[in-house]
């Protein structure tokens, strides 16, 4: 699964570098995770970088993308071969 | 008395069109907001970069003014002219401001520090005078710009680089104290309740008159958590209680909890508990003829009262641009235009030989 970033967002930014794999941008009303590149942090770390450090916890599993530990490895070696 | 690199972010281009047209990116400068990632200026900036497209006034009608902190960085951050002053003198610039130029819409951002410590002064008399002023004080408890150390509304026993041993100072209730100065508007919001921050604001910029709104906001770096029984989904329904106007105080997380007025004492009960009613609760009133109802809220703190969050007080009064405009008027009436050399060289005056 990916990880979504709710509406509680205060866009304060602190997620954004800490993503090893670059998913998290600023969006129009808070930030934005790209599913297509959040592995929840598998392959970089044992937790989730984003949810870690977010101050208000707005950063939830997204319901709508759901994806196994082992899709995840998958799409994190994708990532780093690209 | 100021340099120009003191004047920020001048909006050189024409203005965008009819103020309709306007987005929350057309407030949003191209400099890169340097507060620490985590920090809860960047809600407010964000909330009021939302607002301001909905007032229907032009871009370069708006005039942000501060003193110095963190959130004094503000006006960097807005694509509005504005100016990042003095310590502490920003109420007074911003007063200036609105006395030149009554058809801008002034604001000024502040800190605990800023605003109470050093501006004290300047604070309590922008709050008496009524000037059609937004004033948005970030209170975070602590200096943060300086790196940690106590300031006017750090609480008491609070150890910082500057009471390693606990603050011995009382600190001040911002509130209160703009109360006690005759503010005509008040209110306070949180930095992670984003709607209900917005609504205050909106309040706030439709106010005839100095608008003060403390906002309580967390400094991650130097003073962490310091607003969490408030803002934490677990204890916050509890911990605080949402002023709607003409509306009983009803608060807690199963809406079973307010507050009663025993003479001149509040207190929190529990609804369906001793008889007590939501008939028997305290009824808010923004408009009420003095300011003793939101002086007593005002001094509600946990645990034993939940904190008051909204407006605490909305009266109209004729503004202090108003009323100088008026004399100004009265004044070319009975002594026509006048000429300032004239005015110099009349009276006593004397020749030093």
């Amino acid at each position: 699964m990916a990880l979504l970033i709710t509406d509680d967002c205060i866009n304060c930014t602190v997620c954004e570098p800490e993503c090893p794999n670059s998913a998290i941008s600023a969006g129009d009303d808070r930030y934005v995770i790209d599913a297509d590149k959040c592995t929840e942090c598998v392959g970089h770390f044992d937790e989730s970088q984003c949810i870690d450090v977010c101050p208000v916890d707005c950063i939830i599993v997204d319901p709508a993308r759901t994806e196994s530990p082992e899709q995840l490895q998958d799409k994190y070696e994708k990532l780093m071969a690209a | 008395m100021f340099n120009e690199s003191a004047v920020i972010n001048i909006v050189s281009e024409a203005p965008a069109g009819v103020p309709d047209c306007l987005t929350k990116k057309d407030f949003e400068s191209n400099q890169d907001v340097r507060w620490c990632p985590g920090c809860g200026d960047y809600a407010v900036l964000a909330q009021v970069q939302k607002l301001l497209p909905t007032l229907g006034i032009a871009r370069e009608n708006f005039a942000f003014i501060s003193g110095i902190g963190c959130s004094s960085r503000f006006p960097y951050y807005m694509e509005t002219y504005g100016m990042h002053s003095i310590h502490g003198r920003a109420p007074a610039i911003a007063s200036g401001l609105k006395l030149a130029r009554p058809d801008l819409s002034v604001w000024v951002v502040t800190g605990d520090g800023d605003a109470l410590a050093i501006g004290g002064n300047h604070f309590v008399h922008a709050m008496r005078r009524n000037v059609d002023l937004k004033i948005l004080l970030l209170n975070n408890r602590i200096y943060g710009l300086t790196k940690g150390q106590y300031s006017p509304t750090s609480e008491m026993g609070k150890k910082t680089k500057t009471t390693p041993m606990g603050s011995i100072d009382r600190p001040f209730n911002p509130l209160a104290l703009a109360l006690g100065a005759g503010a005509t508007f008040v209110a306070r919001a949180l930095d992670t309740d984003l709607a209900h921050l917005q609504s205050v604001l909106a309040r706030a910029a439709q106010h005839k008159g100095t608008a003060f709104v403390e906002i309580y906001q967390n400094c991650i770096v130097f003073n962490d958590g310091a607003y969490d029984k408030l803002t934490d989904k677990a204890t916050r329904a509890d911990a605080r209680v949402l002023l709607e106007h003409g509306k009983p105080m009803v608060f807690g997380k199963d809406r079973n909890r307010g507050i009663v007025m025993r003479g001149m004492q509040a207190e929190a009960v529990t609804i369906g508990e001793n008889g007590i009613t939501e008939a028997d609760l305290l009824v808010h009133d923004e408009t009420a003829d003095n300011s003793a109802l939101a002086f007593f809220l005002s001094q509600f703190e946990g645990p034993d009262f939940p904190v008051p969050l909204g407006v605490f007080r909305a009266v109209e009064t004729p503004t202090y641009q108003d009323r100088a405009a008026c004399q100004a008027a009265e004044a070319r009436i009975a002594k026509g235009q006048g000429e300032l050399d004239d005015l110099l060289g009349s009276g006593d005056t004397w020749t030093i030989e």
